[in-house]
């Protein structure tokens, strides 16, 4: 079942919903994977920095702003939020320092379209970071990157000296009298530096602890500063859509879920890995097509990183259009689009243990219901079932628990972890049964790191 | 805007919490990481209700609900947390329903799951806010079975405060205290997720502030050492007084079990301290149940002290007050003596005839501003402070209250509940407005740290540095590029000697002169170091006017306004104390003790009469002929005036002293003796004097205490002999910690490691003295007992020194020759 709204008949118009569709063109990732392709040289041969040329040469800021707008990008580090809105969100410039923030933490298990772009194609980031920055009229851009990705820090660091050494950073950006510089930040291994207010604090040397908003970071971000947060697609994004025209965007893409996006397969499938692929596409293209389908059979996948809820492996499912609305009105989220296949061999009960027990050590422990719920409690029932000493109550207890981490917590990391289990009992609450009643799992296997 | 609270309608002003509108309604929610005066975060998850309110469309008008036509209440899809979000019009609040029950007690769970079950051993138990919200919201009994993490229990934090990591709840309020209240950011939360810890970095929290933490620490984590396991919360008697520590007048609460104080707490005063007290109040109250205190009156005889009664010793006093000229005896009471003893030592002296009566310390200058004195929400709200001296030993409150000023943020409008409870003005990470404080001192004081400007004078200077000032501010405070002022120039010109006096540069002073000017609620605040000459007070009072600012006179004591303002003094200047030790032939000293100084004792055992009405048996009562015990400031009913000119009540704890007696009671006695009836006899008759003389009934004052402005020009006080050119080798600082009870403080005294004698390492070289050395000196007179503690901040040269009642802040000179180390028996046998 496609959600593709199919405006006329001619071919020609309808909205491109699948790589299949002659059509489309893989643009964001096509250096990935080339030898030499995060230098500038390379970047250069290949068009890079003509977008950002023509933006700053061509376009004012708030015309960069409204072809963002146009183009109706939505945020790709999984809330999905307009993005020419959110930069419309900056107050008139009044002196002070304006910052534009790209959140490079990817820490959600599932996730690595930005790894890539960072090793093998930073010039494409920096390209949009010029672009973003010029059209919020800020000065300084700041790459927030996790510091588990060190190869990505040394190719990002290494390409903005070579970008500050051909005049496309610092004073006079690309001769115009626009100025950008870029700084990166490495983070030191906590998930909820993600979360956009923690990663500023973390950014400030403060703890990565969430902030209240409001304040919103445009009204006061760092260091009270007016602040735009970005994820690292979404600046590349930006880069072919001034490039190319928001009409060319937007028309790939369905209705609410408009461009080319970065998608992730993992799990046990033939060919893992990241795959860009117009919106709308269906996850049986991305798993089956383009990830050449499962090795073993599989019964369930989360469609868009752990902390959204796992689907169950049906047709009904796996047609579905990977969109930001299909997905809410299935009952789970795009999120970043990190498909994680769940093999039927693979107890759920161990399966969701494993994904509690990384929200359980994330937490940051700010409030009671996720530092005393999620990270205490949670990861013991969990325990306890494994041991086989769990029992029908318990199994209550945990749904009952987890209803009250629902929309109590003061960040949506409690939900990230409540949902996911909650669909888990949904689909799957056969093998919670089986693992009470019978004080062993349902599904055995446990060897699972092999080649 | 109109607020539904449940079925309580109320109106409240832009900016209220939706936490602040429910308790204002009547009804209650849970909290633990709110507290007044800090701000509010969000942290527990206990406040949480389900709120809608009304929307308006594009057009501005409200979406109405079409089956009522009112406008429509959309519910937010969340639970919200009441104490981090505002009210909005026609907003609607469920704090009963089921769901809003089900969250509260879900959180109560969550909140004990990792609780130590350590009730029965908690001093908390019984004032435990943990333990009442979960009676009161939670569902009785826990559904977690596991094991609770294990942290480490009764972690010495300071040598006052014991730490139980695993009772802790992260409700962040210590932390956020530090960051927000004084500025100290000594706490701090460590690791995360479960893991999570409070811990620091310095060892044994360096702040003057540190006490408050157990007040506010809602279980039993964060406890005062001083009434560790000392009683349980229920069978304290509390009792609700003024501390008498410093001038501030701060609202304590005395927790008082079998005649013993066991702990001091803060109570709210929010024109004062608000919730807050220093620790020198909070902790230095063991020495009230010292086993050495007095009980019973001494009278020597056969050359000893023996145990006596009451009546025997007045008996003896009035037999031998009968035998000389009653304007030969002396009287003299301690600073911070209340209205009432004022009263009654002013009756004494006048049946007696003499006119040698005096209250000790007081210094050369008055401590009773000229015009109306700022009070602590003038200094609150102030856009421009100077300060000269250490504020934050002196009088610490007011330290507090400067802080309040540079965050900028106005004292909150009480309501029905009382203190907001989460006020939104406040934020984490405050910015403080730097700008606004000048501190200036002979040395570094800590709050230097957060002004925006600091000048170090050389000690002693403060006529100077206020004279040249002056000169600055009535010249129009405009700079002159460094040249002298030329004909028909405006600006001041400065002598090479003015210059040097301001310790800044001449552009900086000329900043602070104009910062001053300009602003339109400038406060001056000075003590000690001021106060010492009538010079550098009358410079100070200059400058004060010159730039319109009003001024806070930190007094040496308690009640050193209140007993200025009595007239609590000598008719002559050479019968003003410490003269008067010499002038008279007879002395009455309470809580003095002079003999400290081997020479002053040596000629008071040559005295016809010494009586020493003291809590023990100090030096001076060593050589007296009639030694009574003292009340403890604790034990006193009574009144006092503040540095605001605010009159406080004082009220007794039950403490088991035997026959002590405030001097009230003493002149009681001897009146009973002497056949008199002296007002001042009893409390009620010193009240009727004070009902007289101020028109205000003590007996009736409100816990807030009432701002006294008199209606005449008061009557011209009897200064004491002054030294108008001020000299010598070491400065006497003011202190937060009362030195003459450190020894029977224990706790405090281990925190602040004896009285300091700090002075810079060039100095401990050449006298032969290293850091940590126990020393005696002589200085001025007194033999002192002090700690060396070299500090290459001190300049090279001066010597600082902390107070004494007998020894007053001020330059005084040191005898350095007399600077010996304590050599204890074993270290010279080894």
């Amino acid at each position: 079942m496609s959600d593709v709204t199919d405006t006329t008949h001619d071919a020609s118009t309808r909205p491109i919903t699948s790589r299949r569709d002659p059509r489309y063109e893989v643009v964001m990732y096509r250096h990935v994977g080339v030898e030499g392709a995060h230098t500038l040289d390379y970047y250069r041969s290949h068009g890079g920095y003509e977008a950002a040329r023509k933006a700053l040469s061509q376009m004012s800021p708030s015309q960069v702003i409204d072809e963002v707008k146009a183009s109706k990008l939505r945020g790709r580090g999984g809330a999905g939020f307009p993005t020419g809105v959110k930069w419309s969100f900056m107050p008139p410039v009044d002196g002070r320092q304006r910052l534009l923030v790209v959140n490079a933490d990817e820490s959600e298990p599932g996730s690595f379209k930005d790894r890539y772009i960072m090793e093998d194609d930073p010039h494409q980031l920096i390209e949009g970071m010029i672009i973003g920055c010029y059209a919020i009229q800020a000065t300084k851009g700041m790459v927030y990157i996790r510091g588990e990705y060190v190869k990505g820090y040394e190719r990002l660091v290494g390409a903005i000296r070579e970008a500050r050494q051909a005049g496309l950073l610092g004073r006079n950006v690309l001769g115009t009298d626009v100025e950008v510089d870029i700084t990166v930040h490495r983070g030191a291994g906590a998930y909820i530096c993600g979360e956009e207010t923690a990663l500023m604090n973390s950014l400030e040397g403060l703890r990565g602890n969430p902030r209240l908003k409001p304040p919103f970071p445009a009204q006061a971000g760092v260091y009270g500063l007016p602040t735009t947060i970005n994820n690292v697609t979404t600046m590349t994004s930006v880069v072919h859509i001034v490039s190319r025209g928001a009409d060319w965007f937007a028309s790939m893409g369905t209705e609410d879920s408009k461009g080319t996006k970065l998608y992730q397969v993992s799990g046990p499938v033939e060919r893992p890995g990241v795959y860009e692929l117009p919106m709308g596409a269906t996850f049986r293209e991305l798993i089956y097509d383009l990830a050449g389908g499962p090795k073993e059979p599989a019964k369930g996948f989360f469609p868009g990183g752990s902390s959204t809820p796992p689907l169950p492996w049906t047709d009904e499912y796996l047609d579905l259009p990977m969109t930001y609305d299909a997905m809410a009105k299935s009952g789970s989220m795009l999120g970043t689009g990190g498909v994680i296949v769940i093999p039927r061999e693979k107890d759920i009960v161990s399966a969701m243990y494993n994904v509690v027990r990384f929200y359980a050590h994330e937490s940051c422990g700010k409030c009671t219901p996720c530092r005393e719920g999620i990270a205490t409690w949670l990861p013991k029932m969990y325990q306890k079932l494994l041991a086989g000493l769990g029992t029908r109550e318990d199994l209550s207890l945990i749904e009952d628990m987890v209803r009250n981490n629902r929309g109590t917590a003061f960040c949506p990391l409690a939900d990230a972890c409540a949902m996911p289990v909650q669909a888990s009992f949904k689909w799957f609450r056969d093998e919670y049964e089986y693992i009470v009643d019978n004080g062993k799992p349902m599904y055995t296997k446990s060897d699972w790191w092999q080649a | 805007m109109k607020v539904h609270i449940n079925d309580v309608a109320m109106d409240f002003p832009q900016g209220t919490s939706v936490i602040d509108a429910i308790f204002a309604a009547g009804y209650d929610v849970p909290y633990f990481c709110s507290q007044e005066y800090m701000s509010p975060i969000g942290a527990c998850r206990m406040c949480l209700a389900r709120i809608g309110a009304p929307r308006k469309d594009k057009e501005g008008g409200w979406i109405l609900d079409e089956a009522t036509g009112e406008p429509k209440i959309f519910t937010f899809p969340n639970m919200m947390a009441t104490c981090t979000t505002q009210v909005m019009e026609g907003m609607v609040v469920d704090t009963l329903s089921e769901d809003v029950k089900r969250i509260q007690s879900g959180m109560v769970e969550f909140t004990l799951i990792n609780h130590p079950l350590d009730c029965p051993v908690c001093d908390k138990g019984g004032a435990c806010e943990l333990q009442d919200r979960s009676y009161e919201y939670g569902t009785g009994v826990s559904r977690f079975e596991f094991d609770k993490r294990h942290q480490e229990k009764h972690h010495p934090l300071s040598e006052v405060i014991t730490l139980d990591r695993e009772r802790c709840i992260h409700c962040k309020r210590c932390v956020r205290y530090f960051e927000e209240v004084p500025g100290d950011n000594v706490l701090d939360f460590i690791e995360r997720g479960g893991h999570t810890y409070i811990g620091t970095f310095d060892p044994g929290l360096p702040s003057n502030f540190t006490g408050n933490i157990t007040d506010i620490c809602p279980v039993g984590a964060l406890l005062d050492a001083t009434s560790r396991f000392r009683g349980r919360n229920w069978e304290y008697k509390h009792i609700r007084t003024t501390g008498m520590d410093d001038a501030s007048g701060s609202a304590i609460m005395v927790d008082g079990r079998t005649g013993r104080i066991e702990r001091i707490k803060a109570a709210l005063n929010p024109d004062i301290n608000k919730t807050w007290i220093d620790d020198g109040t909070r902790f230095g109250h063991e020495y009230a149940d010292a086993p050495d205190r007095l009980t019973t009156p001494l009278l020597r005889k056969d050359g000893e002290l023996k145990a006596a009664t009451w009546e025997e010793a007045a008996a003896f006093i009035t037999e031998r007050l009968g035998g000389m000229s009653g304007k030969d005896v002396g009287i003299a009471i301690r600073a911070d003596a209340t209205l009432e003893e004022g009263v009654a030592a002013k009756a004494l002296a006048e049946a007696l005839g003499t006119g040698q009566l005096d209250h000790a310390p007081r210094p050369a200058a008055s401590v009773i501003p000229a015009q109306d004195p700022a009070t602590f929400t003038d200094l609150a709200t102030s856009d421009g402070i100077l300060v000269v001296g250490d504020v934050t030993e002196e009088v610490p409150i007011a330290d507090l209250r400067i802080k309040d000023a540079m965050k900028g943020v106005t004292p909150p409008e009480l309501m029905p509940h009382g203190v907001p409870i989460a006020d939104l003005r406040l934020k984490e990470h405050p910015q403080l407005k730097r700008a606004i404080l000048t501190v200036a001192a002979p040395y570094r004081v800590d709050l230097m740290k957060h002004a925006g400007q600091t000048v170090r004078y050389p000690a002693g200077g403060e006529a100077a540095l206020f004279g040249a000032l002056t000169k600055l501010a009535e010249h129009g405070g405009e700079r002159v590029d460094g040249e002298p002022a030329g004909e028909g120039q405006a600006g001041a010109s400065l002598d090479d000697g003015e210059r040097a006096a301001l310790g800044m540069p001449y552009e900086d002073a000329a900043a602070l002169v104009r910062r001053l000017k300009d602003a339109e609620r400038a406060v001056v605040v000075y003590g000690g170091f001021v106060l010492a000459t009538r010079a550098a007070a009358e410079a100070a009072n200059a400058f004060a006017k010159a730039v319109q600012a009003k001024v806070m006179i930190l007094g040496p004591m308690a009640d050193s306004y209140g007993l200025e303002l009595l007239n609590v003094g000598p008719s002559h200047e050479r019968y003003a104390y410490p003269a008067m030790l010499t002038e008279a032939k007879a002395l009455i000293l309470s809580n003095l003790d002079p003999g400290q100084d081997p020479d002053v004792r040596r000629a008071l055992q040559d005295k016809e009469l010494l009586v020493v009405h003291d809590s023990f048996l100090t030096d001076s009562a060593s050589v007296a002929d009639v030694v009574l015990p003292a009340k403890s400031v604790y034990e006193r009913d009574g009144t006092t005036v503040n540095l605001e000119g605010r009159f406080l009540g004082v009220h007794a704890a039950s403490v088991e002293s035997g026959e002590s007696e405030d001097f009230v009671g003493l002149v009681g006695r001897l009146g009973e003796a002497l056949g008199q009836r002296l007002e001042g006899r009893s409390v009620r008759s010193a009240r009727r004097v004070l009902r007289k003389r101020f028109e205000l009934d003590p007996a009736e004052l409100s816990p807030a205490g009432r701002l006294y402005r008199p209606k005449t020009r008061r009557q011209a006080r009897v200064a004491i002999v002054s030294h108008e050119a001020f000299d010598g080798n070491l400065l006497v600082t003011p202190s937060m910690v009362r030195i003459e009870y450190l020894t029977r403080n224990p706790h405090l005294e281990r925190v602040v490691e004896g009285a300091r004698l700090r002075m810079h390492p060039d100095d401990a070289a050449l006298n032969g003295v290293a850091d940590g050395d126990a020393v005696r000196l002589r200085v001025g007179g007194v033999l002192r007992r002090a700690v060396v503690r070299e500090d290459d901040t001190v300049p090279p040269g001066l010597m600082l020194l902390p107070c004494l009642p007998d020894q007053p802040v001020g330059l005084v000179q040191a005898d350095l020759t007399t600077l010996t180390r304590e050599e204890r028996a074993l270290e010279v046998a080894g």
